[in-house]
Protein backbone atom coordinates (compact mmCIF):
# COMPACT_ATOMS: atom_id res chain seq x y z
CA UNK A 1 0.00 0.00 0.00
CA UNK A 2 1.45 3.22 -0.61
CA UNK A 3 1.54 5.18 2.58
CA UNK A 4 2.24 8.46 3.06
CA UNK A 5 5.08 8.12 5.72
CA UNK A 6 5.87 11.39 8.07
CA UNK A 7 10.25 10.98 8.67
CA UNK A 8 11.26 8.86 5.59
CA UNK A 9 12.84 12.06 3.86
CA UNK A 10 15.13 14.87 5.26
CA UNK A 11 13.86 17.78 6.42
CA UNK A 12 15.06 21.19 4.80
CA UNK A 13 16.41 24.56 6.90
CA UNK A 14 13.56 26.59 7.90
CA UNK A 15 10.87 24.63 5.40
CA UNK A 16 7.74 23.65 6.51
CA UNK A 17 5.45 21.42 4.01
CA UNK A 18 2.26 21.63 4.06
CA UNK A 19 -0.23 19.28 2.20
CA UNK A 20 -4.22 19.77 2.26
CA UNK A 21 -6.30 17.46 0.94
CA UNK A 22 -10.10 18.50 -0.36
CA UNK A 23 -12.55 16.90 -2.28
CA UNK A 24 -14.16 20.09 -3.86
CA UNK A 25 -10.10 21.58 -4.56
CA UNK A 26 -11.63 25.56 -3.51
CA UNK A 27 -10.72 26.50 -0.44
CA UNK A 28 -7.41 24.83 -0.63
CA UNK A 29 -6.25 27.19 -3.95
CA UNK A 30 -7.35 30.26 -1.54
CA UNK A 31 -5.23 29.13 1.51
CA UNK A 32 -2.19 28.40 -0.02
CA UNK A 33 -2.40 31.59 -1.99
CA UNK A 34 -1.89 33.01 1.65
CA UNK A 35 0.17 30.28 3.26
CA UNK A 36 3.05 30.90 0.66
CA UNK A 37 2.84 34.40 1.99
CA UNK A 38 4.70 33.82 5.18
CA UNK A 39 8.31 35.18 5.70
CA UNK A 40 9.17 33.63 9.09
CA UNK A 41 9.11 30.02 7.52
CA UNK A 42 9.02 28.95 3.76
CA UNK A 43 6.38 27.23 3.42
CA UNK A 44 5.55 24.97 0.40
CA UNK A 45 1.84 23.44 -0.16
CA UNK A 46 0.55 20.28 -1.75
CA UNK A 47 -2.81 20.38 -2.96
CA UNK A 48 -4.46 16.62 -3.70
CA UNK A 49 -8.43 16.20 -3.76
CA UNK A 50 -7.74 12.32 -2.21
CA UNK A 51 -5.19 9.98 -0.89
CA UNK A 52 -3.56 8.34 -2.01
CA UNK A 53 -0.82 10.43 -3.83
CA UNK A 54 0.22 9.41 -7.24
CA UNK A 55 3.47 7.74 -7.22
CA UNK A 56 5.28 9.36 -9.69
CA UNK A 57 5.09 12.59 -7.68
CA UNK A 58 7.33 10.49 -4.94
CA UNK A 59 11.01 11.16 -5.98
CA UNK A 60 10.27 15.35 -6.09
CA UNK A 61 7.65 15.46 -2.88
CA UNK A 62 9.47 16.63 0.18
CA UNK A 63 8.72 16.15 3.66
CA UNK A 64 5.11 16.30 4.52
CA UNK A 65 5.06 18.11 7.64
CA UNK A 66 1.18 18.52 8.40
CA UNK A 67 -1.84 16.82 6.15
CA UNK A 68 -5.15 18.54 6.97
CA UNK A 69 -7.84 17.33 5.46
CA UNK A 70 -10.89 20.11 4.38
CA UNK A 71 -14.07 19.29 4.72
CA UNK A 72 -17.51 21.10 3.21
CA UNK A 73 -19.93 19.99 6.10
CA UNK A 74 -22.91 20.73 3.68
CA UNK A 75 -21.41 18.13 1.25
CA UNK A 76 -21.81 14.23 2.51
CA UNK A 77 -19.28 13.26 -0.25
CA UNK A 78 -16.74 15.73 1.45
CA UNK A 79 -16.71 13.66 4.43
CA UNK A 80 -16.82 10.09 2.81
CA UNK A 81 -14.13 11.29 0.51
CA UNK A 82 -11.43 13.00 3.56
CA UNK A 83 -12.87 9.25 5.42
CA UNK A 84 -11.68 7.35 2.96
CA UNK A 85 -8.39 9.07 2.15
CA UNK A 86 -7.44 8.29 6.13
CA UNK A 87 -6.25 4.79 5.33
CA UNK A 88 -3.50 5.83 2.98
CA UNK A 89 -1.71 7.62 5.74
CA UNK A 90 1.10 6.03 7.89
CA UNK A 91 -0.22 5.55 11.58
CA UNK A 92 2.91 8.07 12.75
CA UNK A 93 1.18 11.10 11.18
CA UNK A 94 -1.78 10.65 13.82
CA UNK A 95 0.95 12.04 16.42
CA UNK A 96 0.12 15.49 15.96
CA UNK A 97 0.84 15.58 12.28
CA UNK A 98 -2.83 15.61 10.93
CA UNK A 99 -5.60 18.18 11.32
CA UNK A 100 -8.73 18.31 10.57
CA UNK A 101 -10.67 21.63 8.93
CA UNK A 102 -14.24 22.06 8.47
CA UNK A 103 -16.46 24.63 6.15
CA UNK A 104 -19.59 25.56 6.72
CA UNK A 105 -20.67 24.95 9.66
CA UNK A 106 -22.84 27.61 10.35
CA UNK A 107 -24.64 26.69 7.05
CA UNK A 108 -29.16 26.21 8.65
CA UNK A 109 -29.18 22.61 6.18
CA UNK A 110 -26.12 20.90 8.05
CA UNK A 111 -27.59 17.53 9.72
CA UNK A 112 -26.34 17.57 13.31
CA UNK A 113 -25.47 13.97 12.55
CA UNK A 114 -22.41 15.14 10.54
CA UNK A 115 -20.98 17.61 12.40
CA UNK A 116 -21.31 15.05 15.66
CA UNK A 117 -19.51 12.28 13.10
CA UNK A 118 -16.61 14.62 12.11
CA UNK A 119 -16.53 15.57 15.78
CA UNK A 120 -15.96 11.49 16.76
CA UNK A 121 -13.87 10.82 14.26
CA UNK A 122 -11.48 13.89 14.86
CA UNK A 123 -11.75 13.01 18.84
CA UNK A 124 -10.89 9.08 17.65
CA UNK A 125 -7.57 10.32 16.12
CA UNK A 126 -6.73 12.25 18.57
CA UNK A 127 -6.31 15.71 16.19
CA UNK A 128 -7.15 18.79 16.61
CA UNK A 129 -10.86 20.20 14.72
CA UNK A 130 -10.44 23.60 13.09
CA UNK A 131 -13.78 25.70 11.61
CA UNK A 132 -13.21 27.89 8.76
CA UNK A 133 -14.86 30.53 7.21
CA UNK A 134 -14.36 30.15 3.33
CA UNK A 135 -16.38 32.90 1.63
CA UNK A 136 -14.68 36.37 3.25
CA UNK A 137 -11.31 37.17 2.64
CA UNK A 138 -11.04 37.82 6.79
CA UNK A 139 -12.05 34.13 7.49
CA UNK A 140 -9.34 32.72 5.15
CA UNK A 141 -6.71 35.18 6.65
CA UNK A 142 -7.51 33.32 9.85
CA UNK A 143 -7.72 30.23 9.03
CA UNK A 144 -4.23 30.00 7.24
CA UNK A 145 -2.94 32.28 10.35
CA UNK A 146 -4.17 29.18 12.46
CA UNK A 147 -2.50 26.43 10.30
CA UNK A 148 0.55 28.17 9.95
CA UNK A 149 0.70 28.19 13.80
CA UNK A 150 0.19 24.52 14.15
CA UNK A 151 2.64 24.24 10.78
CA UNK A 152 5.54 25.59 12.57
CA UNK A 153 5.31 22.95 16.02
CA UNK A 154 4.49 20.40 13.23
CA UNK A 155 7.60 21.25 11.23
CA UNK A 156 10.00 21.28 14.46
CA UNK A 157 10.54 24.60 14.11
CA UNK A 158 9.09 26.07 17.24
CA UNK A 159 12.04 25.50 20.01
CA UNK A 160 10.72 23.54 23.06
CA UNK A 161 7.27 22.15 21.61
CA UNK A 162 7.16 19.01 19.67
CA UNK A 163 3.90 18.23 17.37
CA UNK A 164 2.63 15.44 20.08
CA UNK A 165 2.72 17.92 22.96
CA UNK A 166 0.99 20.85 21.21
CA UNK A 167 -1.59 17.68 19.60
CA UNK A 168 -2.20 17.07 23.79
CA UNK A 169 -3.74 20.83 23.72
CA UNK A 170 -5.33 20.84 20.66
CA UNK A 171 -7.09 17.99 20.13
CA UNK A 172 -10.73 18.01 19.55
CA UNK A 173 -12.81 16.88 22.67
CA UNK A 174 -16.46 15.11 22.44
CA UNK A 175 -18.34 17.03 25.03
CA UNK A 176 -20.28 14.69 27.06
CA UNK A 177 -24.15 14.91 25.90
CA UNK A 178 -22.73 14.42 22.40
CA UNK A 179 -25.90 10.98 22.24
CA UNK A 180 -28.54 13.43 23.51
CA UNK A 181 -30.28 14.85 20.65
CA UNK A 182 -29.89 18.69 19.92
CA UNK A 183 -32.53 21.58 20.88
CA UNK A 184 -33.95 21.41 17.45
CA UNK B 1 -51.67 59.96 -36.22
CA UNK B 2 -54.57 57.30 -35.56
CA UNK B 3 -55.40 55.77 -32.62
CA UNK B 4 -53.94 52.77 -33.21
CA UNK B 5 -50.03 54.40 -33.79
CA UNK B 6 -50.66 56.43 -30.80
CA UNK B 7 -51.18 52.95 -28.77
CA UNK B 8 -48.66 51.80 -30.43
CA UNK B 9 -46.06 54.11 -29.58
CA UNK B 10 -47.51 54.35 -25.57
CA UNK B 11 -46.62 50.53 -25.02
CA UNK B 12 -43.62 50.65 -27.03
CA UNK B 13 -42.45 53.90 -25.07
CA UNK B 14 -43.47 51.81 -21.55
CA UNK B 15 -41.63 48.15 -22.42
CA UNK B 16 -38.14 49.89 -23.50
CA UNK B 17 -36.07 50.84 -20.36
CA UNK B 18 -35.12 54.27 -19.21
CA UNK B 19 -31.81 54.46 -19.47
CA UNK B 20 -32.07 52.51 -23.26
CA UNK B 21 -34.76 55.18 -24.47
CA UNK B 22 -32.46 57.75 -25.43
CA UNK B 23 -29.43 55.34 -27.59
CA UNK B 24 -32.74 53.57 -28.98
CA UNK B 25 -33.91 56.75 -30.66
CA UNK B 26 -30.50 57.94 -31.57
CA UNK B 27 -30.74 55.05 -33.67
CA UNK B 28 -34.34 55.43 -35.45
CA UNK B 29 -33.05 59.32 -36.36
CA UNK B 30 -36.39 60.29 -36.96
CA UNK B 31 -36.11 62.80 -34.92
CA UNK B 32 -34.72 66.36 -35.68
CA UNK B 33 -32.12 67.67 -33.95
CA UNK B 34 -33.90 70.16 -32.30
CA UNK B 35 -36.99 67.53 -31.24
CA UNK B 36 -34.23 65.44 -29.10
CA UNK B 37 -32.42 68.57 -27.93
CA UNK B 38 -36.14 69.75 -26.30
CA UNK B 39 -36.82 65.59 -24.88
CA UNK B 40 -35.06 65.67 -21.16
CA UNK B 41 -34.41 62.04 -20.59
CA UNK B 42 -34.20 62.87 -16.74
CA UNK B 43 -38.57 63.24 -16.56
CA UNK B 44 -40.51 60.60 -15.46
CA UNK B 45 -41.48 58.16 -18.66
CA UNK B 46 -44.72 59.08 -18.17
CA UNK B 47 -43.84 62.85 -18.82
CA UNK B 48 -41.40 61.81 -21.57
CA UNK B 49 -44.14 59.54 -23.28
CA UNK B 50 -46.38 62.36 -23.87
CA UNK B 51 -43.87 64.51 -25.10
CA UNK B 52 -42.57 62.19 -27.58
CA UNK B 53 -46.72 61.67 -28.82
CA UNK B 54 -46.97 65.03 -29.28
CA UNK B 55 -43.51 65.11 -31.48
CA UNK B 56 -44.79 62.18 -33.80
CA UNK B 57 -48.14 64.31 -33.70
CA UNK B 58 -46.42 66.80 -35.47
CA UNK B 59 -44.57 65.05 -37.59
CA UNK B 60 -47.61 63.37 -38.70
CA UNK B 61 -46.05 59.72 -38.49
CA UNK B 62 -47.70 56.64 -39.19
CA UNK B 63 -47.59 53.18 -37.77
CA UNK B 64 -44.87 52.18 -39.98
CA UNK B 65 -42.39 54.97 -38.49
CA UNK B 66 -43.20 53.77 -34.68
CA UNK B 67 -42.70 49.69 -35.99
CA UNK B 68 -39.30 50.75 -37.39
CA UNK B 69 -38.02 52.27 -33.21
CA UNK B 70 -40.07 49.04 -32.28
CA UNK B 71 -37.96 46.75 -34.47
CA UNK B 72 -34.56 48.72 -33.24
CA UNK B 73 -35.69 48.08 -30.02
CA UNK B 74 -36.14 43.93 -30.29
CA UNK B 75 -33.07 43.72 -32.30
CA UNK B 76 -31.15 45.20 -29.51
CA UNK B 77 -33.10 43.39 -26.71
CA UNK B 78 -34.10 39.95 -28.43
CA UNK B 79 -34.12 38.23 -24.59
CA UNK B 80 -37.85 39.15 -23.66
CA UNK B 81 -39.49 36.77 -25.23
CA UNK B 82 -38.97 33.08 -26.07
CA UNK B 83 -37.83 31.70 -28.94
CA UNK B 84 -38.28 28.75 -30.96
CA UNK B 85 -35.76 27.09 -33.22
CA UNK B 86 -36.93 25.76 -36.42
CA UNK B 87 -34.80 23.64 -39.28
CA UNK B 88 -35.52 24.04 -42.97
CA UNK B 89 -34.97 20.46 -44.18
CA UNK B 90 -34.28 18.81 -47.74
CA UNK B 91 -32.63 21.77 -49.91
CA UNK B 92 -32.96 22.27 -53.20
CA UNK B 93 -29.71 22.50 -55.90
CA UNK B 94 -30.14 26.27 -55.32
CA UNK B 95 -31.38 26.78 -51.60
CA UNK B 96 -27.38 27.40 -51.37
CA UNK B 97 -27.11 30.44 -53.04
CA UNK B 98 -30.08 32.34 -52.15
CA UNK B 99 -29.38 36.14 -51.23
CA UNK B 100 -30.78 38.91 -49.85
CA UNK B 101 -32.82 40.60 -52.41
CA UNK B 102 -34.27 37.36 -54.05
CA UNK B 103 -35.71 36.20 -50.30
CA UNK B 104 -37.03 39.45 -49.38
CA UNK B 105 -39.14 39.30 -52.55
CA UNK B 106 -39.66 35.89 -52.61
CA UNK B 107 -41.12 35.69 -48.72
CA UNK B 108 -43.13 39.21 -49.18
CA UNK B 109 -44.86 37.54 -52.33
CA UNK B 110 -45.62 34.22 -51.00
CA UNK B 111 -46.52 35.41 -47.53
CA UNK B 112 -49.13 38.04 -49.08
CA UNK B 113 -49.99 35.07 -51.52
CA UNK B 114 -51.67 33.33 -48.31
CA UNK B 115 -52.92 35.58 -46.35
CA UNK B 116 -54.17 38.90 -47.59
CA UNK B 117 -53.94 41.57 -44.68
CA UNK B 118 -49.99 41.49 -43.52
CA UNK B 119 -47.53 43.86 -42.10
CA UNK B 120 -44.01 42.74 -43.61
CA UNK B 121 -40.67 44.42 -42.21
CA UNK B 122 -37.47 42.45 -43.42
CA UNK B 123 -33.92 44.58 -42.00
CA UNK B 124 -30.60 43.00 -42.51
CA UNK B 125 -28.81 43.00 -39.48
CA UNK B 126 -24.86 43.72 -39.43
CA UNK B 127 -24.02 39.61 -38.44
CA UNK B 128 -25.44 38.39 -41.48
CA UNK B 129 -28.94 37.86 -39.78
CA UNK B 130 -31.98 38.42 -41.47
CA UNK B 131 -34.74 40.00 -39.54
CA UNK B 132 -38.25 39.98 -40.22
CA UNK B 133 -41.41 41.23 -38.40
CA UNK B 134 -44.64 40.29 -39.12
CA UNK B 135 -47.75 41.51 -38.20
CA UNK B 136 -50.84 39.41 -39.34
CA UNK B 137 -54.83 40.45 -40.05
CA UNK B 138 -56.96 38.18 -41.37
CA UNK B 139 -58.96 38.28 -44.67
CA UNK B 140 -61.69 41.44 -42.55
CA UNK B 141 -59.20 43.15 -40.67
CA UNK B 142 -56.23 44.90 -40.70
CA UNK B 143 -52.75 43.87 -39.28
CA UNK B 144 -52.38 43.71 -35.54
CA UNK B 145 -49.70 45.43 -34.82
CA UNK B 146 -49.41 45.09 -30.87
CA UNK B 147 -48.53 41.21 -31.36
CA UNK B 148 -45.80 40.59 -33.68
CA UNK B 149 -44.32 37.92 -34.72
CA UNK B 150 -40.35 38.26 -35.05
CA UNK B 151 -38.43 35.99 -37.46
CA UNK B 152 -34.77 35.35 -37.86
CA UNK B 153 -32.65 33.40 -40.42
CA UNK B 154 -28.99 33.66 -41.20
CA UNK B 155 -28.53 32.87 -44.86
CA UNK B 156 -27.62 29.93 -46.26
CA UNK B 157 -28.16 28.47 -43.22
CA UNK B 158 -31.20 25.59 -42.47
CA UNK B 159 -32.04 27.50 -39.08
CA UNK B 160 -34.69 29.54 -38.29
CA UNK B 161 -35.62 31.12 -34.98
CA UNK B 162 -38.74 32.37 -34.37
CA UNK B 163 -40.81 34.66 -31.11
CA UNK B 164 -44.60 35.03 -30.46
CA UNK B 165 -46.22 32.75 -33.16
CA UNK B 166 -49.64 31.27 -32.23
CA UNK B 167 -50.05 28.10 -33.74
CA UNK B 168 -52.50 29.20 -36.19
CA UNK B 169 -50.38 31.00 -38.13
CA UNK B 170 -46.75 28.74 -38.00
CA UNK B 171 -48.26 26.84 -41.32
CA UNK B 172 -48.58 30.17 -42.92
CA UNK B 173 -44.81 31.30 -42.09
CA UNK B 174 -43.70 27.83 -42.42
CA UNK B 175 -44.92 27.45 -46.25
CA UNK B 176 -43.35 31.10 -47.06
CA UNK B 177 -40.41 30.42 -45.25
CA UNK B 178 -39.69 27.22 -47.00
CA UNK B 179 -40.54 28.64 -50.73
CA UNK B 180 -38.22 31.59 -49.77
CA UNK B 181 -35.49 29.56 -48.50
CA UNK B 182 -35.62 27.03 -51.66
CA UNK B 183 -35.89 24.18 -49.01
CA UNK B 184 -38.66 21.34 -49.19
CA UNK B 185 -39.58 21.34 -45.58
CA UNK B 186 -39.11 22.90 -42.17
CA UNK B 187 -39.38 21.32 -39.09
CA UNK B 188 -39.34 22.09 -35.28
CA UNK B 189 -35.59 21.97 -34.26
CA UNK B 190 -36.60 20.83 -30.52
CA UNK B 191 -34.59 24.18 -29.09
CA UNK B 192 -36.32 27.29 -27.41
CA UNK B 193 -34.95 29.43 -25.25
CA UNK B 194 -35.35 33.16 -23.99
CA UNK B 195 -31.40 34.17 -24.95
CA UNK B 196 -31.76 34.38 -28.45
CA UNK B 197 -27.76 34.57 -29.05
CA UNK B 198 -27.49 31.39 -26.74
CA UNK B 199 -29.69 29.30 -28.69
CA UNK B 200 -28.05 30.57 -31.97
CA UNK B 201 -24.81 29.97 -30.38
CA UNK B 202 -25.66 26.36 -29.41
CA UNK B 203 -27.54 25.41 -32.69
CA UNK B 204 -24.42 26.94 -35.09
CA UNK B 205 -22.12 25.70 -32.44
CA UNK B 206 -20.31 29.00 -32.65
CA UNK B 207 -18.59 28.44 -29.27
CA UNK B 208 -15.07 26.60 -29.03
CA UNK B 209 -14.92 22.55 -29.81
CA UNK B 210 -12.09 20.93 -27.99
CA UNK B 211 -11.86 17.35 -30.01
CA UNK B 212 -11.00 14.31 -29.01
CA UNK B 213 -6.90 13.49 -28.91
CA UNK B 214 -4.88 10.78 -28.01
CA UNK B 215 -2.06 12.78 -26.78
CA UNK B 216 -3.15 15.82 -25.36
CA UNK B 217 -0.70 18.67 -24.40
CA UNK B 218 1.62 17.62 -21.65
CA UNK B 219 0.86 21.10 -19.70
CA UNK B 220 -0.53 19.51 -16.59
CA UNK B 221 0.24 22.57 -13.86
CA UNK B 222 -2.63 24.89 -13.62
CA UNK B 223 -2.16 28.62 -14.38
CA UNK B 224 -2.54 29.80 -10.76
CA UNK B 225 0.10 27.44 -9.57
CA UNK B 226 2.55 27.79 -12.75
CA UNK B 227 3.51 31.11 -11.68
CA UNK B 228 3.88 29.83 -7.86
CA UNK B 229 6.09 27.47 -7.63
CA UNK B 230 5.89 26.94 -3.84
CA UNK B 231 2.31 25.24 -4.91
CA UNK B 232 1.68 21.78 -5.92
CA UNK B 233 -0.93 20.05 -7.45
CA UNK B 234 -0.62 16.73 -6.67
CA UNK B 235 -2.68 14.87 -9.07
CA UNK B 236 -2.57 17.97 -11.72
CA UNK B 237 -2.30 15.11 -14.43
CA UNK B 238 -5.81 13.49 -13.47
CA UNK B 239 -7.16 16.91 -13.18
CA UNK B 240 -6.37 17.69 -16.94
CA UNK B 241 -7.45 14.53 -17.97
CA UNK B 242 -11.06 14.74 -16.51
CA UNK B 243 -10.86 18.75 -17.95
CA UNK B 244 -10.39 17.91 -21.19
CA UNK B 245 -13.05 15.05 -20.88
CA UNK B 246 -15.56 17.57 -20.15
CA UNK B 247 -14.24 20.06 -22.42
CA UNK B 248 -14.83 17.79 -25.11
CA UNK B 249 -18.50 16.53 -24.43
CA UNK B 250 -19.60 20.55 -23.81
CA UNK B 251 -16.74 22.92 -24.97
CA UNK B 252 -14.04 25.09 -23.99
CA UNK B 253 -14.15 28.93 -23.15
CA UNK B 254 -17.23 30.93 -22.85
CA UNK B 255 -20.60 28.36 -23.41
CA UNK B 256 -24.12 30.32 -24.85
CA UNK B 257 -25.91 30.82 -21.81
CA UNK B 258 -28.65 27.74 -22.41
CA UNK B 259 -30.80 28.58 -19.59
CA UNK B 260 -33.76 24.83 -19.01
CA UNK B 261 -33.14 21.85 -20.81
CA UNK B 262 -36.35 19.42 -20.82
CA UNK B 263 -36.15 15.43 -20.60
CA UNK B 264 -39.54 13.95 -21.57
CA UNK B 265 -39.69 10.52 -20.08
CA UNK B 266 -42.02 7.37 -21.23
CA UNK B 267 -40.07 4.82 -19.74
CA UNK B 268 -40.79 1.37 -17.58
CA UNK B 269 -39.78 2.50 -14.22
CA UNK B 270 -37.22 0.30 -13.34
CA UNK B 271 -36.42 0.23 -9.17
CA UNK B 272 -35.47 -3.49 -7.98
CA UNK B 273 -36.46 -1.96 -3.98
CA UNK B 274 -40.39 -1.28 -5.29
CA UNK B 275 -41.98 -4.12 -7.01
CA UNK B 276 -45.18 -2.43 -7.28
CA UNK B 277 -43.92 0.22 -9.25
CA UNK B 278 -42.22 -1.46 -11.25
CA UNK B 279 -44.62 -4.65 -12.14
CA UNK B 280 -46.77 -2.25 -14.09
CA UNK B 281 -47.16 -2.15 -17.96
CA UNK B 282 -47.77 1.24 -18.40
CA UNK B 283 -44.87 3.47 -19.03
CA UNK B 284 -44.09 5.87 -16.54
CA UNK B 285 -44.32 9.29 -17.39
CA UNK B 286 -42.43 11.85 -16.18
CA UNK B 287 -40.82 15.22 -16.96
CA UNK B 288 -37.61 16.35 -16.05
CA UNK B 289 -36.24 19.75 -15.96
CA UNK B 290 -32.78 21.53 -15.53
CA UNK B 291 -32.57 24.96 -15.24
CA UNK B 292 -29.97 27.57 -14.33
CA UNK B 293 -28.35 30.40 -15.66
CA UNK B 294 -26.01 29.05 -17.41
CA UNK B 295 -26.66 25.01 -17.66
CA UNK B 296 -24.10 24.13 -20.04
CA UNK B 297 -21.21 25.84 -17.78
CA UNK B 298 -22.77 23.84 -14.52
CA UNK B 299 -22.73 20.74 -16.43
CA UNK B 300 -18.79 21.01 -17.94
CA UNK B 301 -18.25 21.93 -14.05
CA UNK B 302 -19.70 18.66 -12.86
CA UNK B 303 -17.51 17.08 -15.42
CA UNK B 304 -14.44 18.93 -14.77
CA UNK B 305 -14.30 18.82 -11.02
CA UNK B 306 -15.01 14.61 -10.74
CA UNK B 307 -18.62 15.25 -8.92
CA UNK B 308 -20.16 13.55 -11.55
CA UNK B 309 -17.90 10.58 -13.30
CA UNK B 310 -16.22 10.65 -17.20
CA UNK B 311 -17.45 9.88 -19.48
CA UNK B 312 -21.24 11.33 -18.47
CA UNK B 313 -24.16 10.22 -19.77
CA UNK B 314 -24.74 10.76 -23.52
CA UNK B 315 -28.33 12.66 -22.41
CA UNK B 316 -26.65 15.61 -20.74
CA UNK B 317 -24.26 15.39 -23.83
CA UNK B 318 -26.54 15.26 -26.69
CA UNK B 319 -27.45 18.85 -25.90
CA UNK B 320 -24.61 20.37 -27.26
CA UNK B 321 -24.12 17.52 -29.65
CA UNK B 322 -27.30 17.64 -30.98
CA UNK B 323 -28.05 21.41 -30.69
CA UNK B 324 -31.47 20.47 -29.03
CA UNK B 325 -32.97 21.02 -25.42
CA UNK B 326 -36.07 18.78 -25.49
CA UNK B 327 -36.05 15.64 -25.41
CA UNK B 328 -38.01 12.63 -25.36
CA UNK B 329 -37.06 9.01 -24.04
CA UNK B 330 -38.70 6.06 -24.51
CA UNK B 331 -37.91 2.47 -23.82
CA UNK B 332 -36.55 1.77 -27.47
CA UNK B 333 -34.07 4.36 -27.59
CA UNK B 334 -34.87 8.72 -27.98
CA UNK B 335 -38.42 9.28 -29.43
CA UNK B 336 -39.37 9.78 -32.92
CA UNK B 337 -38.78 13.48 -32.68
CA UNK B 338 -34.82 12.82 -32.28
CA UNK B 339 -33.34 12.97 -35.71
CA UNK B 340 -29.16 13.06 -35.95
CA UNK B 341 -28.29 16.41 -36.96
CA UNK B 342 -27.26 17.66 -39.97
CA UNK B 343 -24.10 19.13 -40.27
CA UNK B 344 -24.00 23.04 -41.64
CA UNK B 345 -21.96 23.68 -44.86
Amino acid sequence: MSLLKPFSKLPGLNTANILLVENEEQFQQSLADILVEETSVSVTVRLAKTLPLPMENDESRPRIDLVVFIMNLTSELSFQSAEASLKYLDPGYFLGKVCFMVTNARNASVPTERLDAVRKLAASLHCPLLFAEDQAPDGVTSATERLLTVLKVAAGLVPTTTALYLSNLTRCTLPPDIEQPSFD
Amino acid sequence: MDDSARRLLQRLIRRIPAQMLKPTLDKWDRLTAAHRQSMDFTESKWALTEKLLAICEENEMTVKHITELEMIHVIENPDHSMWYALQLVDPEDDAHSVELTQFKEQFKSHLRELIRHVSIKIKKHTDEAVWIRIAWGDSFSRPNHLKPTYVVHHLQTPYVFVTSLTSKLKPLLSQALVLSTRYQAIKDASLSGRKLTAIRDLLMRQYQQVFPTKYPSSLVENNQNASNILINKEQAELAASRHQKACEAFGDGMLPQLQSAVYKLETKFRDHTNKTMTEREEAFRCVVKFASTNLLESLRHCASSGISSTPGTSLLSSIPLKGRNYFVITDNGPGPSSQTRQPPN
